[in-house]
């Protein structure tokens, strides 16, 4: 995965119209400017910027609205709420100042958000490359009803399942308790999760680990030394999207939790009153959402890539 | 190093009705390299993976060395092994690939990378230590397979198909690299392969499989000269013999005015069976041009369809001539001629069988009757 790439010899630059040059020194000349080109030539240039119009298009459907809470978070309450938004403003740092002073503080419920969201998208990875191991390796009969069975627990509205996990919840005693967020998070994103690994794991050929077994591992070290390391985008794609769900969850937080355990996203609805929103605070907590599921995606970006694509781990 | 030993060694498939392995017994001793060879599908690599433990033995056992694992995991049989996709690790450098087997048994450090780098100059890997699977040729690929085996001192090596991949010249060059390396290391080897050169290049003696039975396991010249049956016989050599059904007339066998004396334990053995119809065979060297004069009673006429000149060796392909049976004129005959002086496509030339060269089986049950 991270070998670097040796530069290939016939790598071309163009030197000048109609003259490519390849690495090794020797010149093509091509057809001389004002000569039409092949139709097929001039018609992937022409799809080729199509895409670039959608793509155009599509970033800037995405980053726009992001680009407006992040502005309109550095906003006094005068320019927020300004007819003419402003691109051009005097900056200020109040809002994000107000969110950690005073009654309503937000550092408990960032904390609450890392612990919910970190501890079930770790353990939904764990327990979901076990499980998926075991589905992508065992013989069994019906195994691909068994798949789908699993994943389709998934595909259940979450308004559905609230109201009997809360009864079940209530029972044991997990309502406002961040145990109570991670099992709630836990039983959407390990189907989830163990889906998507059996998919990584499927990708490896068998021989490999048969391979680890003759030379002298158990089954275990097997699975440590040779297939998990070959399934590191599996493993890093599956947290990254467990972990988005758990941080961007409403739906379970307001109902499962309490004054010990509420979440950001609650925090943020707070901000919501009978007397009036304040754009400013409600931008600022908004970026502090966002953010840091950002960063960790830009962070991962390079696993995340082929893993969506569940690349190719077979070294051929 | 060890004897290995399949006792009525059994594999069946969850889901089908056929063993891909059915009863097999075989011993290998000491020291030997086995091939076991045999059509697709027939259960070389079944065989194979049963006695690494990587498949269940259903029924029957196996053992190593007088020891029997037949319910051991892999880790505990001490066997190295070669696979066909070779699975060399994408994610570990050649030399941690060589090294992995003895990393787990816990081999100090130095020890390892004194055996890698042995190994490593042993199959001229030396340079390829740090890169990665990835980044080398087919050919260096397969040596890291070869070197993950030798740098253990297994009881036994297994090899699945290691040289399916090889384009043919480095196919045979690797292959006779294979063959003597295994006998400098002496430990005893069992080799899958489909192909019947690589089987009678490579091992002291060799096992015919068919359908999960074994047909034959003999040196390769007692299976070239001596096949157990029509199937080792039309398997084992190439271009392959010339098979035929003949018809038994009083002590002879005929067919299109060749007439071949039949042994006196032949006929004795077809009078058991009760049967009036033969399958004779013979070689491609077993027969000689001779003149169109020359009308003994193993002479046949035949016109030449093809001519594969090689160089050092010349075959012809040929049909009976003057025949008007329709199964007869489907025959082609095969047979070796002089390189330096081949017939033409079209001629018609007469061919004789060398007197007792041919072999002769049952009918019924495809076995070589006793001569
Ligand atoms: N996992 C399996 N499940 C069911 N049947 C199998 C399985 N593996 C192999 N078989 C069947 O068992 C028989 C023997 O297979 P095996 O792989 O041993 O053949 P082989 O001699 O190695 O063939 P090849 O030269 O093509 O590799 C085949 O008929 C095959 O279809
Ligand atoms: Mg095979």
């Amino acid at each position: 995965m991270s070998t670097p790439t040796t530069p290939h010899p016939f790598t071309h630059r163009r030197d000048g119209p109609g003259r490519v040059v390849l690495k090794n020194g020797q010149a093509i000349t091509a057809a001389p400017p004002g000569v039409p080109q092949s139709p097929l030539e001039a018609s992937s240039r022409r799809s080729r910027w199509g895409v670039r119009v959608v793509l155009l298009v599509a970033l800037a459907w995405t980053l726009v609205p992001l680009l407006w809470m992040l502005l309109s978070s550095f906003k006094n309450r005068k320019d927020v709420t300004a007819a003419t938004p402003q691109v051009l403003f005097p900056p200020t740092g109040q809002n994000y100042r107000n969110l950690f002073t005073g009654s309503n503080n937000l550092t408990p419920y960032i904390w609450h958000s890392v612990l919910a969201a970190g501890i079930s998208a770790s353990l939904a990875v764990c327990l979901g490359a076990l499980a998926g191991y075991g589905l992508a390796r065992t013989p069994m009969r019906g195994k691909r009803h068994l798949a789908f069975w699993i994943i389709s627990t998934r595909m259940a509205p979450i308004a559905a399942v609230v109201v009997p996990l809360f009864l079940i919840f209530r029972g044991l005693g997990l309502i406002d308790s961040i145990p109570g967020l991670v099992l709630a998070y836990l039983t959407f994103n390990l189907p989830f999760a163990i889906w998507l690994m059996s998919a990584f794991f499927a990708d490896v050929p068998p021989s490999l680990e048969e391979s680890a077994l003759v030379a002298g591992c158990t089954r275990w070290q097997a699975f440590r030394t040779v297939i998990l390391p070959l399934t590191k985008s599996g493993l890093v794609t599956t947290f990254v999207l467990c972990l988005v769900f758990a941080w961007n969850d409403y739906a379970f937080a307001v109902v499962f939790s309490g004054p010990n355990s509420q979440t950001l996203p609650i925090a943020a609805s707070q901000l919501v009153t009978q007397t009036g929103i304040d754009w400013g605070q409600l931008t600022a907590i908004g970026t502090i959402v966002v953010l840091p599921m950002m960063l960790a995606g830009l962070a991962v970006r390079r696993w995340l890539v082929t893993g969506l694509t569940l690349g190719a781990v077979t070294g051929e | 190093m060890a004897q290995v030993m399949y006792e009525e060694a059994t594999r069946v498939y969850p889901g089908s009705e056929r063993p891909a392995v059915d009863t097999l017994d075989l011993d290998i001793p000491d020291g030997e390299f086995l091939v076991l060879v045999g059509p697709s599908g027939c259960g070389k690599s079944t065989s194979l993976r049963m006695l690494a433990g990587l498949e269940r033995v259903d029924h029957g056992r196996i053992s190593i060395g007088q020891r029997d694992v037949t319910h051991l995991a892999p880790r505990d049989r001490d066997i190295a092994m070669v696979f066909q996709n070779y699975a060399l690790y994408p994610h570990m450098s050649v030399a941690d690939n060589m090294g992995f087997a003895l990393r787990v048994m816990k081999v100090s450090k130095d020890e390892r990378e004194r055996r890698v780098r042995e190994a490593a100059r042993l199959l001229d890997l030396e340079e390829f230590l740090d890169r990665k699977p990835k980044a080398l040729s087919g050919g260096q690929r397969q040596r890291v397979a070869m070197g993950r085996a030798i740098v253990r001192e297994p009881q036994v090596y297994l090899l699945d198909e290691p040289l399916s991949n090889l384009d043919a010249k480095l196919r045979v060059q690797t292959r006779a690299q294979i063959a003597a390396l295994q006998r400098r290391l002496g430990v005893t080897t069992v080799y899958v392969t489909h192909d019947q050169v690589e089987a009678m290049t490579m091992g002291d003696r060799v096992a015919v499989l068919k359908d999960g039975l074994l047909q034959q396991v003999a040196t390769p010249l007692q299976l070239y000269q001596h096949p157990a049956n029509v199937f080792v016989a039309g398997f084992i050599g190439s271009p392959s013999m010339n098979l035929a059904e003949y018809r038994v007339e009083g002590e002879d066998a005929v067919l299109a005015g060749v007439r071949i004396r039949l042994a006196h334990e032949t006929l004795k053995a077809l009078n058991d069976e009760g049967s009036d119809r033969v399958i004779v065979g013979f070689r491609p060297e077993a027969v000689a041009m001779v003149g169109e004069g020359d009308a003994g009673s193993m002479t046949f006429p035949v016109t030449v369809t093809v001519v594969e000149e090689l160089g050092s060796d010349a075959f012809l392909y040929g049909q009976y001539a003057d025949t008007t049976d329709p199964a007869l004129r489907e025959n082609t005959v095969i047979a070796r001629v002089d390189p330096n002086a081949p017939p033409a496509k079209g001629d018609r030339v007469r061919l004789r069988i060398t007197p007792g060269k041919e072999r002769v089986f049952s009918t019924a049950t495809g076995e070589r009757l006793p001569a």
